[in-house]
């Protein structure tokens, strides 16, 4: 089991460095451990999160294609989505049948097709266009539906700060 | 004779429940000071049942990190103090009952790192990284390569993205890491542009 996970990691890892996505790093922390990631995504263009970079830990489960990974953001990311915490709020990242909520579809949830790839590109358009049915961060949330520019502004100055700027 | 009769058969449920009574004012009264707290009961025992046990708080955090802290603490101040009673309840989706605003328990001090050291149990965080580290030019190292006027040699898009597969692991991390400067580097200089 434990070799599975790790061959398939291994040449997730492979593709993501000869084949990058745009706007996308993402690798083992160490090689030694398969299982803990270092992701980097560039916010989208014509995003306020547009020219930041956001680096992300992934973690993945023993039984990994079976199961997804959790993601969390290593810096603060204020978006309705993303937990203060930092953790990421994904349809994608739910195991099959794991929806307390009822709102998602089956296919949008984490299945061994899926991968690191798209798990990040999922991610990176969640970034563009949050998703305000189940929000993370509340506050986030209320902000993003009723002040927009307000919220804009905050991320902005975020990028700008993340940037030592 | 007759009139003695219904007279003591009146008596006898009335002394019973004076009895009953008493006995129940009396036990209430005695126990009530060692009772766990009812809402709004004595300050002495309100005090006690304010002391939350923190290991619990921590260990219920780092399963939950959505949760609140207080939330927590309240779940577990009202059911006795079981981890596995409100770990069931929310892992059935039922989530916890906000507190009381009134409610503030001696939580908030060690709430401040227990998140930092719960979450970041991971084995390459230690480095500075596990106080969250916002600032990406501190956090990858990058100081001495930012704010220096001396043009650095800019990669092209094109090298950057195509970063060969080495068969040798360090220089698979190399790259990797290379990769990861560059995109911040590039950011921030694209942004320095932008806002300048």
């Amino acid at each position: 089991m434990n070799s599975v996970a790790s061959k398939r990691l291994f040449q997730e890892y492979k593709h993501l460095t000869t084949d990058p996505p745009d706007g996308i790093t993402a690798g083992p922390v160490n090689e030694d451990d398969l299982f803990v990631w270092e992701a980097m995504i560039l916010g989208p263009e014509g995003t306020p999160y547009e020219g930041g970079v956001f680096p992300a830990e992934l973690k993945f489960p023993k039984d990994y294609p079976l199961m997804p990974p959790t993601m969390r953001f290593l810096g603060s990311v204020w978006h309705p989505n993303v937990y203060p915490n930092g953790v990421v709020c994904i349809s994608i990242l739910h195991a099959p049948g794991d929806d307390p909520n009822h709102y998602e579809q089956a296919s949008e949830r984490w299945s061994p097709i899926q991968s690191v790839e798209k798990i990040l590109i999922s991610v990176m358009s969640m970034i563009a266009e949050p998703n305000d049915e189940s929000p993370a961060n509340v506050d986030a949330a209320r902000m993003w539906r009723e002040r927009r520019p307000e919220f804009e502004k905050r991320v902005r100055a975020d990028v700008r700060r993340s940037l030592g700027l | 004779m007759a009139e003695s009769t219904p007279q003591t058969s009146i008596n006898i449920p009335q002394i019973l429940t004076v009895a009953l009574v008493g006995f129940f004012a009396i036990r209430w009264f005695l126990n009530k000071p060692a009772s766990p707290s009812t809402p709004g009961s004595s300050a002495s025992s309100s005090q006690r049942g304010q002391q939350p046990d923190l290991t619990k708080i921590n260990q219920l955090a780092t399963m939950f990190p959505q949760l609140d802290r207080r939330t927590i603490a309240w779940d577990l101040h009202r059911n006795g103090g079981s981890v596995p009673a409100t770990t069931e309840r929310v892992l059935s989706g039922r989530g916890l009952d906000a507190p009381p605003v009134t409610w503030q328990p001696n939580i908030a001090a060690p709430g401040q790192q227990a998140p930092a050291t719960g979450t970041t149990s991971g084995s390459a965080r230690k480095d500075g990284v596990g106080k969250r580290e916002d600032d990406l030019i501190t956090r990858y190292n990058l100081q001495g390569r930012v704010g220096g006027k001396g043009k650095e040699a800019v990669p092209s898009e094109e090298e950057q993205r195509r970063s060969t597969w080495s068969s040798d692991k360090a220089v698979r991390a190399e790259v990797l890491r290379k990769r990861r400067e560059e995109m911040v580097l590039a950011a921030r200089r694209k942004l320095e542009a932008k806002g300048a």
